[in-house]
């Protein structure tokens, strides 16, 4: 799986924002005196899937809501398929489907109604498209909105965003709520929203799901984006965790400079080395006689951890990433 | 204490303290208004002439007769009090009951906070108990404040006692209809209807009775005759509060039979399948159309029962304007003659239909809201939805609903009271309709500006009903001038009858209607969403 290729095949939405999707610059958004959104960038560029992560209450909706021109921004910058999210809904909404993290749906409704209803209001929906998907996900159109499981009302705000042609999906937690089953038909529906060279803003709390599918990632907290680029661009500036059996342990751990966390049981030793230093680490380790070895690039729930993480819960969820390594 | 109902003592202080804040309002409101009359009454009629000129007039009209029942006794406070805030008192204390019931079952279910409750250590019964409690028990404080304020304001002891203890006795009884309701209706708003309609009912056909002077024993038909032939002031009678009492027990006894036969969250009737595809609701007017289907069909069906029961009423008055000697007299003397009466007396019916259809329109304007906070507007919006045109396909029906109710009770009551008096022509009733709407557009307007603008402010549309109420229907009793009357918009409708009626003051009603629609459609475009 190559991710280190974003591909953006830039014949798309042209403008002054040199062709991004979305292109968005130090936005603030305040409700009285809590700031949500603190200083905000995110760029997301054509034919990308970007991952959108962060913690509970760190700005993703807020910051979607935004783009959706619901909410009006305090100061910045918000670019969105070349026009302005909030002067300009209409005609940008044509181009975009959304599905919430939480649907609700009217209560005397069916799902098919729902369905069709956002289809025409964005100007219609692909009918092989709309059958197909409802038969993939397996949902019953005719059951009324109040009949809905939570990850029923989700697959008809799935339904209805898929079935559209549209050049940008936004999705806020798209998968809340489905079956395993269903999550793996919703990665394959999103790959091939991807070969068709549209592009896809997937706000995530389930880190294999935005690890598959994004090109991109941007780690927010607190209002602002603290980490964005390519997975292995964000692995690249994080530590590899070492494991390995040394025949012969060193007397003091103080000699290894290039490992950082370094611990030692018996003749087990475990560490974190920065990539960049890798070669080095490798070398100071190679003079203790290394017997077994396995080195872990750093998985994005560490990333994300590392992140947004206390101390404290860094450190509990290495001990439990590093176990099962 | 019984098995079924384990857990009601920590829930019920739980739902009192959420609960009290909202309930609260009610008291007050109803408690001002039967100290407002004894307090008034010294001011606005200071004098045995100024007294007895009112029993002669007001007393005997049978617009009044319809709102808040005969007159008795108007030459003493008590009996003014009694008058003017017995019914009505009743009806609002009633409306309070059935709001605390359905707002603590049934909303508890279809918002998912009973199922965190009922999955408790909770009896079967508990929470439609506790909820029928906390109405009975707001009715009984309700009835306590009202008591003692309206003592302190200078009301007799007993009177008002026996005025009070029917505002309670009125609570009680539709504690019982609405934890019935609660059963029957698959949801919060439905069972809400139902109980509210058994009330106008009620309210309708003790008002019909009273108004026609049918046969005295007539009035035992409806509960709340009941609650008039206590005569708070003019008899103190205190048994027929026993009979509310028994239907209270019999009422709650049926809704805790109905609501351990029932599943959780659903009805007594299960939902059917529906169509896989959208072809009704395939546009936004469409889904404004489905989302107030409802409450549609039975307010249209309410405004021509409305105008039915006004109708007929209309043609038993003249009998009444008979046999009444001052009304009698300005006929005798040329001053007006029967049908301008009668006119006059459909004019006021019309105010009234009016501020229903009000109260029509300003829950389709906050219904609007309703749908923004459970989050159904935001994906609308997010399609190529433009935010004035989502608006629209609301305010359209939130004006032109509330019209249609009018002008259908109007035209009924033209029709059915052509038959009783046939020198007033249809059309003059249907124009009179026709006349009231620009005033009732304005409160709309103003529930419109408030959710469209500023959301948080949206209560001033039902403060919009409220005092248009009572500026119409109580504030003649306190003979207020006319710019404070002059604040209601009713009040601007010329009798159209007359040969060249002023619409300089409806002109002015209708550019703050236009004024109010323009806020509302400039705030929802600069506001943040939900």
């Amino acid at each position: 799986m190559n991710r280190s290729n974003p591909a953006p095949s830039r014949q798309r939405a042209p403008g002054d924002d040199g062709g991004a999707v979305i292109q968005v610059e130090g936005l603030v958004k305040s409700f009285g005196s809590f700031r949500a959104l603190d200083g905000l960038d995110l760029t997301v560029t054509p034919g990308e899937v970007h991952g959108f992560l962060g913690p509970n209450g760190a700005g993703k909706s807020t910051t979607i809501r935004v783009l959706l021109g619901l909410l009006k921004p305090n100061a910045g910058r918000v670019r969105l398929l070349g026009g302005d999210p909030w002067r300009d809904v209409v005609s940008l909404h044509r181009r975009l489907a959304y599905v919430p993290g939480d649907v609700t749906l009217w209560p005397g409704m069916t799902g098919g109604e729902a369905i069709d209803l956002l289809g025409n209001l964005r100007g219609g929906l692909n009918e092989t498209r709309r059958q197909d998907l409802i038969d993939r996900f397996e949902l019953d159109p005719t059951k009324r909105g109040r009949q809905y499981s939570k990850g029923n009302r989700q697959k008809v705000a799935l339904v209805a965003a898929l079935a559209s042609d549209v050049e940008l999906l936004i999705l806020d937690e798209p998968t809340s709520g489905l079956d395993p089953l269903m999550e793996a038909i919703f990665q394959e529906e999103i790959a091939t929203v991807k070969t068709q060279g549209r592009s896809v803003l997937l706000s995530s709390h389930i880190l294999s799901e935005a690890e598959a599918l994004a090109d991109r990632i941007s780690i927010i907290r607190a209002g602002r984006v603290v980490e964005t680029g390519t997975l292995d661009q964000l692995r690249h500036r994080t530590r590899t965790t070492i494991r390995a059996t040394l025949d012969n342990p060193p007397a003091t751990l103080d000699s290894l400079r290039f490992v950082h966390d370094a611990r030692l049981q018996d003749r087990t030793f475990t560490g974190t080395v920065e990539t960049s230093q890798l070669s080095a680490a490798m070398a100071e380790l190679s003079q203790h006689t290394i017997t077994a070895l396995t080195v872990a690039p750093p998985s994005l729930e560490e990333l994300f951890l590392r992140q947004y993480g206390t101390d404290t819960t860094v450190e509990a969820a290495r001990r439990t990433t590093g176990g099962a390594a | 204490m019984n098995q079924t109902l384990v857990g009601a003592r920590p829930l019920l202080r739980a739902a009192l303290k959420q609960d009290a804040r909202t309930i609260a309002p009610w008291i007050v409101l109803i408690t001002a208004l039967s100290a407002s009359s004894v307090l008034a009454y010294a001011w606005v009629f200071p004098d045995t002439h100024s007294r007895a000129q009112l029993a002669a007039t007001l007393g005997v009209n049978p617009a009044l007769s319809l709102i808040f029942g005969p007159a008795r006794d108007l030459l003493t406070a008590d009996g003014f009090n009694a008058w003017r805030a017995g019914a009505l008192g009743g009806f609002f204390s009633a409306l309070m009951a059935i709001f605390i019931v359905v707002r603590n079952s049934r909303a508890d279910e279809d918002s998912g906070q009973a199922e965190l409750l009922a999955s408790g250590v909770m009896g079967r019964q508990t929470r439609l108990a506790v909820a029928m409690l906390m109405a009975v028990l707001a009715s009984i404080v309700l009835g306590l404040a009202s008591w003692l304020v309206t003592v302190a304001f200078g009301g007799g002891w007993m009177n008002s006692l026996a005025l009070s203890a029917t505002f309670t006795a009125a609570g009680l009884m539709f504690t019982g209809v609405a934890g019935i309701s609660a059963q029957l209706g698959s949801d919060a708003r439905t069972a809400n209807s139902i109980a509210v309609a058994t009330l106008g009912v009620a309210f309708v056909v003790r008002g019909y009775i009273d108004a026609s002077q049918s046969a005295a024993w007539v009035v035992w038909l409806t509960p709340l005759g009941w609650l008039e032939e206590v005569r708070p002031a003019t008899g103190n009678n205190g048994w027929p509060l026993l009979l509310a009492c028994a239907l209270t027990a019999v009422l709650a006894a049926v809704a805790l039979a109905l609501h351990a036969r029932r599943d959780f969250g659903l009805g007594m009737v299960a939902p059917r399948r529906g169509p896989a595809r959208g072809t009704t609701v395939a546009s936004v007017w469409g889904l404004a159309l489905r989302i107030n289907r409802g409450p549609l069909i039975s307010w249209l069906v309410a405004f021509a029962g409305l105008g039915t029961v006004f109708g007929f009423l209309a043609t038993s008055v003249g009998d009444v304007f008979a046999s009444n000697p001052t009304m009698g007299g300005l006929i005798a003397g040329g001053a007006t003659t029967q049908t301008g009466l009668l006119f006059e007396f459909l004019i006021t019916i019309l105010r009234l239909v009016g501020i229903i259809a009000a109260v029509f329109g300003v829950q389709i304007v906050m219904r609007i809201y309703a749908e923004e906070i459970d989050y159904r507007v935001e994906p609308l919006l997010a399609a190529a939805l433009s935010r004035a045109r989502y608006l629209a396909s609301n305010a359209v029906i939130a004006f032109a609903a509330p019209a249609l109710g009018l002008l259908v009770a109007g035209t009924i009551i033209g029709l059915i009271a052509h038959t009783g008096e046939p020198d007033l022509p249809v059309t003059d009733v249907i124009g009179q309709a026709a006349a009231t709407i620009p005033a009732v557009w304005a409160i709309i307007a103003l529930a419109l500006a408030a959710v469209g603008a500023n959301p948080r402010t949206r209560l001033a549309g039902w403060l919009a009903v409220i005092a248009t109420f009572a500026l119409t229907i109580l504030g003649p009793l306190f003979r207020l001038w006319n710019w404070i009357l002059g604040i209601s918009p009713l009040w601007h409708v010329p009798n159209v009858t007359t040969t060249s009626p002023d619409f300089s003051g409806l002109t002015a009603v209708a550019g703050v209607t236009l004024a109010l629609t323009a806020i509302a459609f400039a705030g929802f475009r600069h506001r943040d969403v939900i």
